[in-house]
C-alpha cells in the first residue's frame, strides 16, 4: 500500500505541475482529496490493515495529503499571479453595449425635481382640474370680469359655461375652502390660454404653484423659499434678484428673475439681451383671497408663488423652442 | 408706456447711470427692461401694470424716481386761469354711470397752426405724428400727467348740446382718424343734437374734430367707466392709448388741473381766450382719504425691523403724507394713488422703496402638517408606472390636450362625445381629448425608426381621470404584452380577467381586450384598428394599451415576501397539444394553481398547435425526489387535459 500512496503522490504532483487554470487544479483537488478521491479511497482502506501497519501507513497517507494539497496553494497562488502579471492588451475604448431602456421626458424630470424640493420643505402635492370655473380661476383671485389682468390671460370657454383654467392659482381657494391652516401645498399641473403657437407661447404650459399660510409666514420667509428653491435646481451660485408687481391676487407682489445661465447675464437671445429670466412671480396672498377660503386674514397670512415648468427647462437645457417639449421625436426624447 | 429721457429731465435730474436706473425702476414695480432709439431719441419702454394708471405719465415716473433718489420733482408751473368775459354756451346731459365726472372749458379766437418745435419734439419722441397746435397738446398733457383729454370744435357741436349715452349697438360712427366703425352695445358716446361726436374714452369723432379753420374750442377731461371702456374697446379691437389709461383708471381728481394746464399751453401756443367757467360735473367730490399703516404689523408681516423714521421718509418720498401716533402711521392718499385701498398695500409701498434685495432670506418655521390636504395627489403609482415604462423601454411623450375633430374621427370615436372649445385657437385644436392613443399614434407616424416604443401619463377628459398609455410599432405581440404583464406584476395585481372585448373601436375588434379585476376595468390593449391605422396613414401595424390609474391603484397590493428556498429547484420542460382557441395564459395560471410546490411556470416556445412550458418545481422544506415530481407532473397532465382537453406530446 506504501508504493501506492507514493505513486499517488508522483502522479499528483505531476498533474498538478502541468496546470494551466484555476478550474483544472480544483478538478484534481476533487480527484484526490475528494470524497470519493483517489487518496481519500486509500484512507478508508487503512482499516483494513492489520493493526501493527494502520499508524505507520496513516502517518504516510497525512504526509502526503498534506503534500498534496501544499502544492495545489502554492499552484493556486502562482496561477492568480500570473493571470495579473502578464499585463496582456485590454482595449478599454472598446464601446459597451447599452440596456435599451427608455426615456424619460425632461418637462417630468424637472417636475419630479421640483416636487422633491418642495417635499423636503413639508409641501404636500394637490391637484385640481383642468376644467375650471371662472369663479376659483378669476374671481376668487380677486380678478372680476373685465379686469384689465385678464387681458394677459385670454382665456378657453367651454360651452357648459366653464372654462380651461389660465393658471393653477386657481387651486389657492379651493384648497383653502377644505384645509384647515397651517399648510403648505404644491399644485404642478397644465393650463391652457388663448395664445398662437410660437417659439416662446403655447396654449397649453406647465406650472407649479405653491402656497403656504400660517400664524407668522414672513415676506422673508416667500424669498428665502424662492432662493432656495432655485438654488437647489440651478446650483449654489445662481443669481436671483426680486423685483416689485402687481397680481390682484397678492400684496406685496413679487417678481424673481434669474440670472440667465445660458449667458450667465451678458446677454442673449434667449433672455431677450437682458440677461435676466423672468421665472417665478410670486407674492404675500391678499386678504380677500384668504377670505375667499374661509380663512381669517386677521389670524393667518401667507405666501404663493408660481413657477413656470416649462422655462425652468428651457433654462437648463438650452432648448430655445418651446415646442420642442411637445414634439414626440425620439431624436429629441432620446438626449433626456 | 414710452417714456423719453429728455421729457422725464424736464420733470426730474437723472442721478443714477441709465442701467442702474432701469433696474432700480424695476425692482420698485416698473418692468424697464427695454431702452430704445424713438426719433433720434433715447425712450424707456416701460411695462406698466394694471394697478398703476399713475404710471401711465411721464411725471408719474418722475414721481418715482424722485421717491427712489430722495429728490423732489419740479412740477410743471400753471398759471391760475383769467375770468373768461364771454360766456360760450354749452347744455349738457350727463349719465354718471357712464361718465363719473366731466371736466371742460371753451376757448374761442383760437388759430390752428402746426405746433412749436419744442411741441413737435415731444410728440415724435413717444411715437406719435405731430397734428396741429391743439390736438397736440392734448396728447402731451395726456403723456404729462397721465390724464387723457379730448378738444372739440365747439362750432360743430350742433345745438351747443351734449348727451352721455351708451349706445344701443349698429351706430355708426367715424373717428377723427377717418376710421368707420359699427359700435357693440353699451359704449359710451357723446351725442350732439344730430349726431355721435364722441366715442367716449376711446376716439373723438371725425365730425366735431379739429379742423385748420377751427376757432372755438371745448376741451374736456373725463372719468369714465373702466368696465365699459376696456368692453368696448375689445369688442371694436380698438387700444387707444386714452384707452389704456380709463381700464385702469385715470386720477378722478386730476381732471381739472389736466384742464388748466392744456389750456395754459393752448392759449400760448394757439392764442384765443377762456370763453366759458370751468365746468365740472360730478356726483360726489373725490378727494385724498385716510389709510392706516400699524408699524407692528408691518413688521410682522415682512420679517424685518423697519425703524418708524425710516417708514415714515420712505411715506413722505412717495406723497402718502404720513403722520405717525404710537405704533399707528396715518397716510393721507392722494387721489392718483387710488390703488391704495388697504393696509397690505402701504406695506407693498414700504418694502418696494426699502428694496426687495434688502431683505433677509428666512425659511418658514412653522409646524409641517401632519394630515393632508384637500385635493391631496399621491404620485406613488404614476411614478413606479413611469419607471417600468422606461426600464421597459418605452420613452416618455407629452401631447397636446386639445385635438382636431378630424383625429377624433379618424381614431373612429365620436366628436359629441367630446368636450368642445367654444373659441378654438384653430381647428387643429378643438376638442379634449378622451383618449391618449391617437396622440400617440401621431408619435409613432412621426418617428420614422423601425421600433418606436413610446407612452404617455396624462388626464384625459371630460372625466379628468389618469392615463398610462402605451405604443408599439415594429414589434411583435408578445413583447408588446410584456410591458402590460410586467405593470401587473409590479404592482401586485392577481386575479385579473381578460375579456375578448374593448368598447373603443381605436382597437382591432378580433384582437384587443380588456382587463378586469372584479368587475372594475383596468383598461384596454391589443392591436390598432387598420381601418384607424388607414386613417393615420401608418403602414406599421400597431399595438397599444391605455390602463386606468386609479384603477390600477385600487387593484394593486403590496406582495408579501416568499422566502428563498435553500433546497435546489427541479426544472422541466413539457409540451402540449391544445385545440384551437385555447387560452393559453389561463392554462399557465392552471399549471400553476396545481400545488404550492410548482413555483414557476414560463411559456418556452410555440410550434404549430404544441406549447411548451417550462416549469419550475421547489420546495421550502427538504429537495424534492423523482417519485415527488412525477406525481406533480401527472397532476398537471390529468389537470390540462380535464380543463383544456390538452394532451403531452
Amino acid at each position: 500500500m506504501n508504493e501506492d500512496i507514493i505513486n499517488l503522490k508522483n502522479e499528483a504532483f505531476a498533474q498538478i505541475n502541468t496546470v494551466k487554470s484555476i478550474d483544472e487544479l480544483e478538478e484534481i483537488r476533487i480527484a484526490y482529496l475528494g470524497r470519493n478521491g483517489k487518496l481519500t479511497n486509500l484512507i478508508k482502506k487503512i482499516k483494513d490493515l492489520p493493526p501493527e501497519k494502520r499508524s505507520q501507513t496513516g502517518l504516510l497517507i497525512n504526509e502526503t495529503k498534506k503534500n498534496i494539497e501544499n502544492l495545489l496553494n502554492d499552484k493556486r497562488q502562482n496561477l492568480i499571479k500570473s493571470l495579473t502579471e502578464k499585463r496582456e492588451w485590454f482595449d478599454l475604448t472598446l464601446p459597451g453595449t447599452k440596456p435599451e431602456m427608455g426615456h424619460k421626458h425632461p418637462l417630468k424630470e424637472v417636475l419630479e425635481e421640483v416636487k422633491d424640493i418642495f417635499k423636503y420643505l413639508g409641501y404636500q402635492v394637490a391637484e385640481g382640474p383642468e376644467i375650471e370655473s371662472d369663479y376659483y380661476n378669476f374671481e376668487a383671485l380677486n380678478i372680476p370680469k373685465d379686469h384689465p389682468a385678464r387681458d394677459t390671460q385670454m382665456t378657453f370657454y367651454l360651452e357648459n359655461g366653464k372654462i380651461l383654467r389660465t393658471q393653477t392659482s386657481a387651486m389657492q381657494v379651493r384648497v383653502m375652502e377644505k384645509t384647515k391652516p397651517p399648510f403648505r401645498v404644491l399644485v404642478p399641473g397644465r393650463n391652457f390660454r388663448f395664445e398662437q403657437v410660437d417659439a416662446s407661447h403655447g396654449f397649453e404650459f406647465w406650472q407649479v404653484e405653491g402656497f403656504a399660510v400660517d400664524k407668522n409666514i414672513r415676506f422673508t420667509d416667500l424669498l428665502g423659499t424662492i432662493s432656495f428653491v432655485l438654488k437647489s435646481l440651478f446650483g449654489k451660485e445662481t443669481k436671483l434678484r426680486f423685483a416689485t408687481t402687481n397680481f390682484p391676487f397678492v400684496e406685496p407682489g413679487v417678481d424673481t428673475y434669474l440670472q440667465c445661465t445660458i449667458c450667465h447675464g451678458k446677454g442673449c437671445a434667449f433672455c431677450k439681451n437682458t440677461g435676466w429670466s423672468e421665472i417665478m412671480p410670486a407674492g404675500m396672498i391678499h386678504p380677500d383671497v384668504l377670505k375667499k377660503g374661509k380663512i381669517d386674514p386677521k389670524k393667518w397670512q401667507g405666501f404663493a408663488f408660481a413657477i413656470g415648468l416649462s422655462r425652468i427647462v428651457n433654462l437648463r437645457y438650452g432648448i430655445n423652442d418651446l415646442r420642442i417639449l411637445t414634439t414626440p421625436d425620439l431624436r429629441i426624447l432620446s438626449q433626456f | 408706456m414710452l417714456v423719453p429721457i429728455s421729457w422725464l429731465k424736464d420733470y426730474i435730474e437723472i442721478k443714477l447711470p441709465l442701467k442702474d436706473l432701469m433696474w432700480r425702476l424695476t425692482e420698485i414695480g416698473l418692468t424697464s427692461e427695454k431702452l430704445e432709439k424713438i426719433n433720434g431719441e433715447e425712450v424707456l419702454d416701460i411695462e406698466v401694470t394694471a394697478n398703476r394708471p399713475d404710471w401711465m405719465s411721464i411725471l408719474g415716473v418722475a414721481y418715482e424716481i424722485a421717491a427712489i433718489q430722495g429728490d423732489k420733482v419740479k412740477e410743471p408751473q400753471i398759471k391760475k386761469l383769467a375770468k373768461s368775459k364771454k360766456t360760450f354756451e354749452i347744455k349738457v346731459k350727463n349719465n354718471f354711470q357712464a361718465i363719473e365726472r366731466w371736466s371742460a372749458i371753451i376757448i374761442s379766437g383760437i388759430e390752428i397752426k402746426p405746433s412749436p418745435e419744442w411741441l413737435q419734439k415731444r410728440i415724435l419722441s413717444v411715437g406719435l405724428r405731430p397734428i396741429n397746435n391743439v390736438v397736440d397738446i392734448t396728447n402731451f398733457v395726456m403723456f404729462e400727467m397721465g390724464m387723457p383729454m379730448h378738444a372739440f370744435d365747439y362750432d360743430e357741436i350742433k345745438g351747443h348740446e351734449m348727451t352721455f349715452m351708451l349706445s344701443q349697438g349698429g351706430e355708426e360712427f367715424t373717428s377723427v382718424d377717418e376710421l368707420p366703425y359699427k359700435l357693440p352695445k353699451d359704449a359710451i358716446i357723446i351725442k350732439d343734437k344730430e349726431r355721435i361726436i364722441d366715442l367716449a374714452g376711446i376716439k373723438g369723432g371725425l365730425n366735431s374734430g379739429i379742423k385748420a379753420n377751427t376757432k372755438n374750442i371745448l376741451l374736456h377731461s373725463t372719468i369714465n367707466n373702466p368696465v365699459l371702456i376696456r368692453r368696448t374697446s375689445i369688442a371694436l379691437g380698438l387700444r387707444s392709448d386714452a384707452s389704456a389709461i380709463y381700464e385702469r383708471g385715470p386720477d378722478k381728481g386730476g381732471t381739472i388741473k389736466a384742464i388748466k394746464r392744456a389750456t395754459n399751453l393752448i392759449l400760448e401756443t394757439a392764442g384765443g381766450e377762456v370763453a366759458s367757467d370751468l365746468i365740472d360735473l360730478k356726483q360726489k367730490e373725490f378727494k385724498p382719504y385716510p389709510l392706516d399703516l400699524n408699524l407692528k404689523r408691518l413688521n410682522e408681516v415682512l420679517g424685518v425691523e423697519i425703524k418708524k423714521e425710516k417708514v415714515i421718509k420712505i411715506l413722505s418720498s412717495l406723497n402718502l403724507n404720513p403722520k405717525a401716533k404710537g405704533e399707528k402711521i396715518t397716510c393721507i392718499i392722494p387721489t392718483k394713488r387710488s390703488d391704495l385701498k388697504i393696509e397690505e398695500d402701504l406695506i407693498e409701498e414700504v418694502a418696494r422703496i426699502y428694496g426687495y434685495n434688502n431683505f433677509p432670506l428666512t425659511l418658514p418655521e412653522g409646524k409641517v402638517k401632519e394630515e393632508k390636504i384637500a385635493y391631496f395627489k399621491d404620485d406613488k403609482i404614476e411614478k413606479r408606472l413611469r419607471e417600468i415604462m422606461i426600464a421597459s423601454g418605452y420613452s416618455e411623450t407629452m401631447n397636446y390636450s386639445l385635438i382636431s375633430e378630424k383625429i377624433i374621427k379618424d381614431s373612429l370615436s365620436d366628436p359629441e362625445k367630446h368636450i368642445k372649445i367654444k373659441n378654438p385657437v384653430s381647428l387643429d385644436y378643438q376638442y379634449l381629448r378622451s383618449s391618449l392613443i391617437p396622440s400617440l399614434i401621431l408619435a409613432a407616424k412621426l418617428n420614422t425608426d423601425k421600433t418606436v416604443k413610446l407612452f404617455e401619463i396624462d388626464k384625459v377628459f371630460p372625466d379628468e381621470k389618469y392615463k398610462v398609455s402605451a405604443i408599439g410599432k415594429g414589434i411583435e405581440f408578445r413583447e408588446f404584452k410584456g410591458a402590460i404583464d410586467l405593470i401587473l406584476e409590479k404592482l401586485g395585481i392577481e386575479n385579473y380577467e381578460t375579456i375578448f372585448e374593448v368598447e373603443n373601436q381605436i382597437f382591432h375588434p378580433a384582437k384587443s381586450g380588456t382587463i378586469k379585476v372584479k368587475e372594475s376595468n383596468i383598461g384596454y390593449f391589443g392591436e390598432i384598428n387598420p381601418q384607424v391605422r388607414e386613417n393615420f396613414a401608418v403602414k406599421e401595424i400597431l399595438w397599444a394599451f391605455e390602463l386606468d390609474l386609479e384603477a390600477l391603484k385600487n387593484s394593486s397590493k403590496i406582495r408579501t415576501f416568499f422566502p428563498v428556498s435553500s433546497y435546489p429547484p427541479q426544472i422541466e420542460d413539457l409540451t402540449f397539444v391544445f385545440p384551437p382557441k385555447t387560452k393559453i395564459g389561463e392554462v399557465i395560471e392552471s399549471i400553476r394553481k396545481t400545488s404550492d410546490l410548482i413555483r414557476n411556470v414560463e411559456l418556452k416556445d410555440i410550434y404549430q398547435d404544441a406549447f411548451t412550458f417550462r416549469i419550475t418545481y421547489q420546495s421550502n422544506k427538504k429537495t424534492l425526489n423523482d417519485a415527488e415530481i412525477a406525481s406533480l407532473r401527472e397532476k398537471i397532465i390529468e389537470e390540462i387535459k380535464k380543463k383544456y382537453a390538452g394532451s403531452v406530446k
